[in-house]
């Protein structure tokens, strides 16, 4: 899994911390951490920024989010103001948070806030994804703004490979699972039904919020490449030529019996 | 031991159904509905209909009960309300105002 | 300094300590004095002067107040106590959190909002969130 890097009680890190393998921190960091292994934050450490790491136990004190793919665990004496999500969080007695915690899959809020740097230009496609937790109303209005960039091309393309329309499509997620680590429980999240009734949370309003017509346009170029230069008008079916018989003169026309 | 107990000081408005013994010592206002024991307190206070399989006034009811086996209002103990049940004791001490079916 | 955590004794005098069975359910409003333990199912506000104990597999949904709250069943609603708030590996909570000290069992499936009063302390030029 790599070493353990340590930064020690007296040292103060201005800056983001990135990499692979574990953190130790005991003195001070002024930025974002972000490892794939453990990160410890001692009694005396003080991390101004988000942290995320497979495991994370927290003795210091964090102002910031802690995502955690394994577990998050604030010790006694810890402190934490900021949003919490991993699957298994633990908040010892003596220890102080402020903030959102989330055991259930992804944190809407985490992921909407936290930077996972690599991600960050993913993740606002990515909060299209999970909208369908919400009614499936407000993702179509979304994708009303685009309609007068192309209207019908929305409407006549059912399965877009980009679909903000179509936000039960697993396609986009897929997609964006082999660039960044986050895309990998959203999927999950979106064929899972909320347990619990969401209407309390900010959360949910947020996923509804985000995705706002810019992200929609920028998927539009995708579909460039689909589409023809004129916009595509569904062919109006025409009904077939009418069969007209070769009649005979004389012929006389036969009345059908109708049913009332 | 009973399934449910409502301590003295504890208020209850709505309803309670069950299917264990339910033991009341303070007050409800609503309906309760059980197909084992109902015990109401000598401090209870209960403003509900009652289903039971057995009731056991020791306090107030103020409701119609309907007990499957019987229904007995203690010395102390008083009920408003309509009584059916296939036996019943009104104690000496107990006050009953109300209709009987003795369902035959 | 490690705060020893205790369950709170529930109170033994029978009159204090009340008891919503497994096979209960009430819906409805709960409110007074005395502990309450909850074993069935409740579907209302709970507002007690004294303890509340929601067991594993019981089930509230509504506010949830109290001076101590021991939750290790489901609790979709918020949760207030002038004391501690345990939630126990067991639970399943949704919902605000709001007390003097709260803690979670790594295990706990929670979607809760944690609102603790208390400041950071960064040596220099803090900013309280």
């Amino acid at each position: 899994m790599g070493e353990t890097s340590v930064i020690g009680a007296g040292t103060v890190v201005s800056g983001h911390i990135r990499g692979q393998g574990s953190l130790e921190i005991l003195g001070r960091v002024e930025g974002d951490v972000s490892v794939t292994g453990n990160v410890v934050i001692g009694p005396a450490g003080r991390v101004r920024g988000n942290v995320s790491g497979a495991q994370l136990s927290i003795s210091g004190q964090v102002q910031g989010d802690l995502r955690g793919t394994l577990a998050v665990l604030l010790e006694a004496g810890a402190r934490v103001a900021g949003d919490i999500s991993a699957p298994r969080v633990g908040i010892a007695p003596g220890a102080l948070a402020r903030g959102h915690v989330q055991t259930d899959g992804e944190s809407a809020s985490a992921a909407a806030r936290s930077p996972a740097p690599v991600a960050r230009p993913l993740s606002p496609p990515l909060r299209v994804a999970p909208a369908p937790l919400a009614p499936v109303a407000p993702a179509r209005v979304e994708a009303k703004p685009p309609a007068p960039v192309a209207p019908a091309r929305v409407e006549a393309k059912p399965p877009p490979p980009v679909a903000p329309a179509r936000v039960e499509a697993k396609p986009p997620a897929q997609k964006l699972e082999p660039k960044a680590p986050l895309p990998a429980p959203t999927p999950a999240r979106a064929d899972v039904k909320a347990p619990l009734p969401p209407p309390k949370l900010p959360p949910p309003n947020r996923e509804l919020r985000k995705p706002d017509p810019p992200r929609v346009v920028a998927a539009a170029p995708p579909q460039a490449e689909f589409t023809p230069v004129r916009p595509i008008k569904p062919e109006p079916r025409r009904p077939p030529p009418p069969v007209v018989p070769v009649l005979s003169k004389g012929t006389k026309a036969k009345k059908k019996k109708s049913h009332d | 031991m009973a399934g449910t107990v409502i301590g003295e000081g504890l208020t209850i408005e709505g309803d309670i159904s069950g299917d264990e013994e339910i033991v009341i010592h303070g007050n409800l206002r609503g309906r309760l509905t059980t197909t084992d024991a109902v015990t109401v307190g000598g401090t209870a206070v209960v403003g509900a209909d009652i289903t039971g399989a057995s009731l056991s006034v020791a306090g107030q009811v103020t409701g119609d009960v309907t007990a499957s086996e019987r229904v007995d209002i203690q010395a102390g103990g008083k009920l408003v309300g309509d009584i059916k049940a296939a036996r019943f004791t009104i104690a000496d001490g107990a006050s009953f105002k109300g209709n009987v079916d003795m369902e035959i | 300094m490690v705060l020893a955590f205790r369950p709170t004794p529930m109170p033994r005098h029978p009159l204090e300590l009340s008891v919503v069975g497994t096979g209960t359910r009430i819906t409805g409003r709960i409110s007074g004095s005395g502990a309450l333990r909850i074993e069935g199912t409740v579907k209302g506000d709970v507002n007690l002067q004294g303890d509340a104990e929601v067991a594993e597999g019981a089930s509230v949904e509504g506010n949830l107040t109290g001076e101590s709250l021991d939750i290790a069943g489901s609790l979709v609603g918020d949760a207030r106590a002038s004391g501690a708030i345990a939630v126990r590996g067991s639970a399943r909570v949704h919902g605000e959190l709001r007390g003097a000290e709260v803690s979670i069992e790594a295990g706990a499936r929670v979607s809760v909002r944690l609102d603790t009063e208390f400041e950071l302390d960064f040596g220099t030029a803090q900013k309280r969130r």
